[in-house]
């Protein structure tokens, strides 16, 4: 495919775990690893002979933490010394295999593929050292960045070894497969309180995002964007006020866009606002939050519609139960809003792009960059820098593409910051929603058909054919929906709607609406069939005894069921998310006080228990878990894009506004030791709010809210229609 | 031209004197630890501190900054090792690291004039200051560690 890797083909051959770092050995011939004075045994790491260990990190920083637990993974098969360990975050190239960072993906694609590098390159160190002291291998061992003999105590550290002598030591992947790992109980690096590596940087100040490039000779540049999201041309650009401003450079006008360059930031802003561009606004400009909900709500009775996943007989059962209920849920668009503005800048010459930003998917960018420019993915170099925020905004490659083209031609390295307003104005939100869900209980109030559309826009579709299913579906659009609950007869019809707004991939992605939907609904259920919410949730878990366990634990640790004031409910919700093949078992009761008279809610408290699965960075598990969810409470709260003229009503902090200090409940987690395979903490934490949090105000009102945001008109109004 | 004196440095710049002050700190002088979020003050992202008090740097002119003690991130402690940065280490507070400087600059102001800030004073110097990651539970305990001197 013209771009690279398919990320179809890659999910499907990840889920046996592991299989994102391809692992080449050898990687370099002999000759050439004596030359280099290295070991460097595969993509993952390089040992140096002052003995520093470099784990290259092909996952995005984006303060996840991933590059200290990453290296941890290597570490602890390696039997690295943990002070000598450094990490890098390389260049794109192929031999990375996917450099893609999303997903909640990091860990748990990379545990089994970097602990086995980490044990080879242990391996081949032995061997070397074995060598060196003509003894048998079986009688050296290899601790704390140390290979010892045994039997006469001689030891040689590990940049000793690299520099003595070039090792060779190659394995196939039959063998790399073969190499017996440590068992949980031998863990020495790998589920450690260790401090993250980033973090002495970024309390000085000296650690360095996109947005901190300076390249010799550089310029910036601003692009003037079209007054819709999607469908603008330029019909006409006048720039003679433009050429006036001092330090004016040039006006680029090329068919993807305009813009104009200047000696300065502030230069380049002026001479966009003298720049006049003519546009013809395409033919979404009077796409509204109202046209495209009224799109959605004649799209969900499309009898065409597709089964995303089906199982069982629904309509007969549907038929045969003996009472139906049915409720529609709405999401509204939700922006990114990462700290750090899209930004990049750019350095064209010799026919090859030096792009310097900070990137979440840079195999898509660079096959991307590479069709747009007409080069080979070969000429793009992708300098990979910390991530001001990503929470999936940077997977998209739009702002290299932007200043790739102006450098292009220019021909002077350039940089290009959009404004907080640009940047929430081209955004790729996530879809606003409309799902259907419709259940038969039998008489017992067992639930025994579940019917469930999901309209939605799929960014898939926008990605191309290799980023949706044959159906045209995009499963990121839909995951949480195929839940784990034992309900013999289930579909869930999936209704992709294109609305002229873009969207895109929003941390947590799907299941943030997919378990709206479904948790909430599952407490109407409960409240039908006259059971706890909780014990109506575990009688159907069956299959996901440790998700029964997270849930059961949450209740317990949230003193679920005691009594609280008036006003005041708790709500519980679990997930399987971010994916059912892949789960992070995860379960939150939130409390929360809602004010009868402003419909104002206020959230007390949440408790989170979470099964991940093998831990590797305690501290940072649970720091990820904290910001999840209140990023779900920023969300489920306050967080409502709207449309207007085709284009997000919105422009800034002021009034697209997320949670701030003032509004931070007590947060409580709880992990449970485990030492099945590791999955991934950055996004499970977030769906399980909205829900969970909509079940609380039922609980404390009785007043069902289905539209997320909760916004208090929206509590009032669901308080005056139960009255 | 404008003399600007940041961390104890003299700096001319040749810049109209209506520049944003953090457009000369970050592209200019490339003291790139104050951070560009919104250009408005909402965010926070850009606080500096003009003599000890903090403000907002997109929202602060050149003219205005001129003649006053400007203190940067960089300019906090001469080895970031100012006690609010150690107690951002040992509460392992940032994430992205992006809101950080911002958050670390408005917590020295607060400091500086309230050494002993309760949990209420805290939330009020601090809401002005935006943390999409999320790390206000952290910055809110590392802020009570360097204010019990650097016990948590």
């Amino acid at each position: 495919m013209s771009r690279g890797v398919s990320r179809r083909t890659f999910l499907a051959s990840a889920a046996a775990a592991g299989a994102a770092l391809t692992i080449r050995f050898p990687l370099m011939p002999p000759g050439q690893a004596a030359a280099a004075a290295a070991y460097d045994p595969n993509a993952a790491l390089t040992i140096t002979p002052d003995g520093l260990v470099t784990v290259h990190i092909t996952k995005a920083e984006m303060g996840q933490g991933v590059g200290t637990a990453l290296a941890q993974i290597v570490a602890e098969e390696l039997e690295a010394d943990w002070k000598d360990v450094r990490v890098d975050y390389p260049t794109n190239d192929p031999k990375f295999g996917l450099m893609l960072t999303g997903g909640s993906w990091s860990v748990n694609w990379t545990f089994d593929a970097l602990s086995r590098a980490g044990a080879a390159a242990r391996l081949a160190l032995i061997d070397a050292a074995a060598r060196t002291w003509s003894v048998s291998p079986a009688d050296c061992v290899a601790e704390r960045g140390v290979v010892r003999h045994l039997p006469t105590a001689r030891a040689l550290r590990y940049g000793e070894l690299v520099a003595r002598a070039p090792i060779t030591r190659t394995f196939t992947e039959d063998e790399l497969k073969q190499i017996t790992l440590k068992k949980p109980s031998e863990y020495r690096v790998v589920g450690q309180w260790i401090p993250r590596l980033d973090i002495p940087e970024k309390v000085t100040g000296k650690a360095k995002f996109g947005i901190d490039t300076f390249l010799p000779g550089m310029v910036y540049a601003k692009v003037v964007y079209p007054p819709t999201r999607e469908g603008g041309k330029h019909t006409a650009v006048d720039d003679s006020a433009a050429k006036r401003v001092k330090g004016y450079v040039a006006t680029v006008t090329v068919p993807q866009l305009v813009a104009v360059v200047a000696t300065s930031y502030e230069a380049a802003v002026k001479a966009r606002d003298a720049l006049k561009v003519t546009w013809d606004a395409g033919p979404n400009a009077s796409v509204s939050t109202e046209s495209i909900f009224a799109k959605f709500a004649s799209a969900k009775d499309d009898p065409s519609a597709a089964a995303w996943h089906e199982q069982g007989d629904v309509k007969s059962a549907m038929g045969g139960s003996a009472r139906q209920h049915e409720a529609t849920f709405t999401t509204d668009y939700v922006a990114h809003m990462q700290m750090e503005p899209m930004n990049c800048t750019v350095r064209f010459a010799d026919g090859a792009y030096d792009i310097y930003t900070g990137s979440q998917f840079q195999t898509f960018a660079a096959g991307t960059l590479a069709a747009t420019l007409g080069v080979d993915a070969s000429k793009i170099r992708i300098h990979q820098q910390y991530l001001g925020g990503g929470f999936g905004r940077r997977l998209e490659p739009d702002i290299m593409v932007e200043t790739a083209l102006i450098a292009r031609e220019i021909k002077r390295p350039v940089k290009l910051i959009r404004s907080r307003e640009e940047d929430l104005k081209r955004d790729f939100y996530r879809s606003a929603t409309l799902q259907v869900v419709k259940a038969g209980l039998d008489r017992d109030g067992k639930i025994v058909a579940w019917d469930n559309t999901v309209v939605a826009s799929h960014p898939g579709r926008r990605w191309g054919p290799d980023f949706v299913d044959k159906k045209g579906l995009d499963q990121f659009a839909l995951n949480g929906a195929d839940h784990v609950y034992d309900i013999p007869n289930q579909i869930v019809r999936a209704i992709p709607v294109d609305t002229g707004i873009s969207v895109g991939y929003v941390r947590a992605v799907a299941p943030n609406y997919t378990f709206f939907a479904v948790e909430t609904f599952m407490d109407e259920l409960a409240k039908m069939a006259g059971v706890d919410p909780l014990q109506y949730r575990l009688s159907m878990l069956s299959g996901a005894p440790r998700l029964a366990r997270v849930l059961k634990l949450a209740a317990d640790k949230a003193g679920w069921g005691s009594p609280l004031p008036a006003n005041t409910g708790r709500g519980i919700a679990c997930v399987s998310a971010q994916e059912k093949k892949t789960p992070t078992w995860t379960a939150s009761v939130v409390q929360a006080r809602v004010d009868p008279g402003t419909g104002k809610v206020q959230i007390d408290k949440v408790v989170c228990a979470v099964d991940c699965g093998i831990v590797v960075n305690p501290d940072g598990a649970r720091s990820q878990i904290e910001g999840s969810i209140l990023f779900g409470i920023s969300n489920a709260l306050k967080e409502r894009g709207t449309v207007a003229g085709g284009a997000l009503a919105q422009s800034n902090f002021h009034d697209y506004q997320v949670l701030r200090m003032d509004e931070v409940p007590e947060v409580e987690v709880h992990i449970v030791p485990s030492t099945e395979y590791p999955t991934g903490l950055g996004e499970p934490g977030t769906t399980t709010i909205a829900p969970a949090l909509s079940n609380a105000i039922f609980a404390a009102t009785g007043a069902r809210v289905r539209q997320v945001p909760l916004l208090p008109d929206r509590v009032l109004a669901a308080l005056r229609a139960k009255a | 031209m404008a003399s600007l004196l940041i961390n104890g440095k003299s700096h001319t710049v040749d810049v109209d004197p209506g520049t944003p002050l953090l457009w000369v700190i970050r592209e200019r002088l490339q003291l790139t630890g104050t951070k560009f979020g919104c250009g408005v003050a909402q965010c926070g992202a850009c606080t500096v501190h003009l003599d000890g008090q903090a403000v907002r740097s997109c929202q602060t002119t050149v003219a205005q900054a001129a003649g006053k003690k400007i203190t940067t991130i960089e300019g906090l402690h001469p080895s970031g090792q100012h006690p609010l940065q150690l107690a951002w280490i040992a509460e392992q507070v940032p994430q992205c690291g992006y809101c950080q400087s911002g958050q670390l600059m408005s917590a020295a102001a607060l400091l500086a004039r309230n050494p002993n800030p309760s949990d209420q004073d805290i939330v009020s110097a601090m809401s002005g200051n935006i943390c999409r990651c999320a790390t206000y539970p952290r910055i809110k305990r590392a802020i009570k560690r360097a204010a019990q001197g650097g016990r948590a």
